[in-house]
């Protein structure tokens, strides 16, 4: 989980920095290329969402394993479905 | 009207967290919610032109609402409101009441934006609300339902996530829009994540498995309205931008075929009402103008359903069989499945008529099948014997019955006009033929189908076929 959304975010800051990596302050200086503010605010979003998720499903995880300590999904699954 | 809109909003969220502070008036807080809810709806259906509101130029949020919106939002507010009435003589404590004013928040957030993102945040919102009420009994089997449904639904959503930011390279804007010029990739990506999310075709056969394990209360809000939070955006795409209704409308006829399959084979009364769930959001898609009454019907009929599954004394439909139920719990429950099945004088007729007269013609013959498909599997619940003794059943209960079954004789008149000779004969003859069906051949049945399409691993599978076949779908 934590590597694919890792794998979104690294996305998102390429995209970003595509037309260039400068940081988009106002300043004196003309026509640098700026990167992109946009996706990297909404993806700042996204990390903080898929944060609190990952410490959720841990939560989860740390209780399922008291009764099964391999956490393997296909024994779990066979004693939890009717 | 935009201040009221952004205050309604914003309440469910302020009052979920105040129920927290205050736990005592937890009830009246929720109920409060779900009535404003209900109003703000009434406003809409009042309101002639559709509402947009944007800010922060084109990257912020953007907001639309009308008519369609409307009838989601009435759905949530009488789901949530009814839910909040069966749960009210129950020693459920205010965490309850808090995470599903949350939950229905965050649903009627999904139901007015018009932008990826805002969608994107509503959406996570919603599963970690409705993670935590399945997983607030706190047994390993309600943690591991809840574990998988977060893991399936966030995964999903990082593909979406890809999608969305595709769609602002092309566009720089999120708006909903702005995915008619888009690469297919972003297409396909986007609507993968909707897909899931939203419990369509075999991207959608976490639902089932989901849906029945957790408490009845819950159930009921997760097929009544949770659900509709990934079909939502999918109808107004379709509405939106012509050039992908059709295959909008494909998916909704796969859906519904495929559910209905797997709900007619179902023994388990939970199960079935799962997979139902699964093919009646699949006529939903199938005619995306006019889904908006047949998702206000279906949230209606299939929450009472679950609410009143979780008082049948067993969830086998063997065992039920042979003990007779309460007269009227068994009255509740025919009303119910007649108005699904499209019997005259109830909401899901009118309904399934709208439905009926706005598909394409290469629709009509699988949609016909899954009707008979539905008469068949609620001849199930029809044909139980009744006359049993009295349960004892607290005035809660039947306040949310009556709410749910009454709002299916008022939404019957929305749709008068649907009552003529022919298309009252045509819903008759679709249910006379499901129950000789059911009597002469299904009844007997006994084929046990197998489940390997719900395992976790093959969740995530199937995910990435349905990936390419999108990709296929676009390219084509």
């Amino acid at each position: 989980m934590d590597v694919m959304s890792t794998g979104v975010i690294a996305y998102f800051v390429v995209i970003a920095s595509r037309f260039g990596i400068f940081t988009p302050i106002l300043s004196d200086v003309e026509d640098i290329k700026y990167a992109d503010p946009v996706p990297q605010a909404v993806i700042l979003t996204a990390i903080v969402i898929g944060f609190s998720i990952q410490a959720l499903m841990l939560v989860g995880a740390m209780k399922l394993a008291q009764d099964n300590p391999t956490l393997e999904t296909v024994e779990i699954e066979k004693n939890n479905t009717p | 009207m935009s201040i009221f809109t952004v205050v309604w909003i914003t309440l469910p969220f302020f009052v979920g967290f105040l129920i927290f502070l205050l736990p005592k008036f937890d009830r009246y807080l929720a109920l409060m919610v779900g009535i404003s809810s209900a109003i703000f709806a009434g406003l809409i259906f009042l309101e002639e032109a559709p509402l947009t509101l944007i800010w922060l130029d084109n990257f912020g949020v953007s907001l639309k609402i009308d008519q369609l919106s409307g009838f989601f939002i009435l759905t949530n507010a009488l789901v949530t409101m009814a839910v909040i009435f069966y749960c009210w003589p129950t020693d459920k404590t205010a965490f309850f009441y808090g995470q599903s004013i949350i939950l229905h928040g965050s649903v009627n957030a999904t139901f007015i934006c018009e932008d990826f993102i805002s969608l994107y945040v509503a959406l996570e919102v919603l599963s970690i609300a409705s993670f935590l009420l399945i997983a607030y009994p706190r047994n390993d089997r309600q943690i591991w339902v809840g574990l998988r449904y977060l893991f399936v639904s966030n995964t999903a959503m990082l593909f979406y996530l890809v999608g969305a930011v595709l769609v602002y390279q092309t566009h720089h804007s999120f708006n909903f829009a702005g995915l008619d010029k888009s690469p297919p990739e972003a297409f396909a990506l986007i609507f993968l994540g909707l897909l899931v999310k939203g419990g369509i075709f075999v991207a959608g056969l976490w639902l089932p498995l989901t849906h029945s394990e957790s408490e009845s209360p819950v159930s009921a809000l997760l097929s009544g309205v949770v659900v509709k939070a990934g079909i939502f955006p999918l109808l107004r795409c379709a509405l939106l931008l012509p050039n992908i209704e059709p295959m909008v409308r494909l998916f909704g006829v796969a859906t519904a075929l495929l559910g209905v399959f797997f709900a007619v084979l179902e023994k388990d009364s939970k199960r079935m009402l799962a997979f139902h769930t699964v093919s009646q959001l699949g006529f939903i898609l199938a005619a995306p103008s006019v889904g908006g009454f047949y998702a206000l019907t279906h949230g209606l009929v299939k929450s009472s359903l679950f609410l009143l599954a979780g008082k049948l004394p067993s969830r086998n439909f063997k065992e039920l069989k042979h003990t007779p139920l309460d007269t009227r719990v068994w009255l509740a429950l025919v009303l119910a499945s007649f108005s699904i099945s499209g019997f005259p004088l109830l909401a899901g007729f009118g309904a399934k008529v709208l439905t009926m007269k706005n598909l394409l013609p290469w629709q009509v013959i699988g949609l016909n099948i899954a009707a008979v498909g539905t008469a068949i599997s609620f001849a199930k619940f029809i044909f139980l014997p009744r006359g049993g003794e009295k349960q004892s059943l607290n005035m809660g209960f039947w306040w949310a019955i009556f709410l749910l079954i009454g709002g299916l004789l008022a939404a019957n008149l929305f749709y008068y006009q649907a009552y003529t000779l022919t298309n009252t004969i045509k819903p008759l003859l679709t249910i006379a033929l499901g129950w000789l069906a059911y009597h002469l051949i299904f009844q007997h049945l006994a084929i046990k189908l197998p489940r390997f399409l719900e395992q976790f691993d093959h969740l995530i599978g199937t995910m990435s076929l349905i990936l390419l076949l999108l990709f296929g779908l676009v390219l084509i």
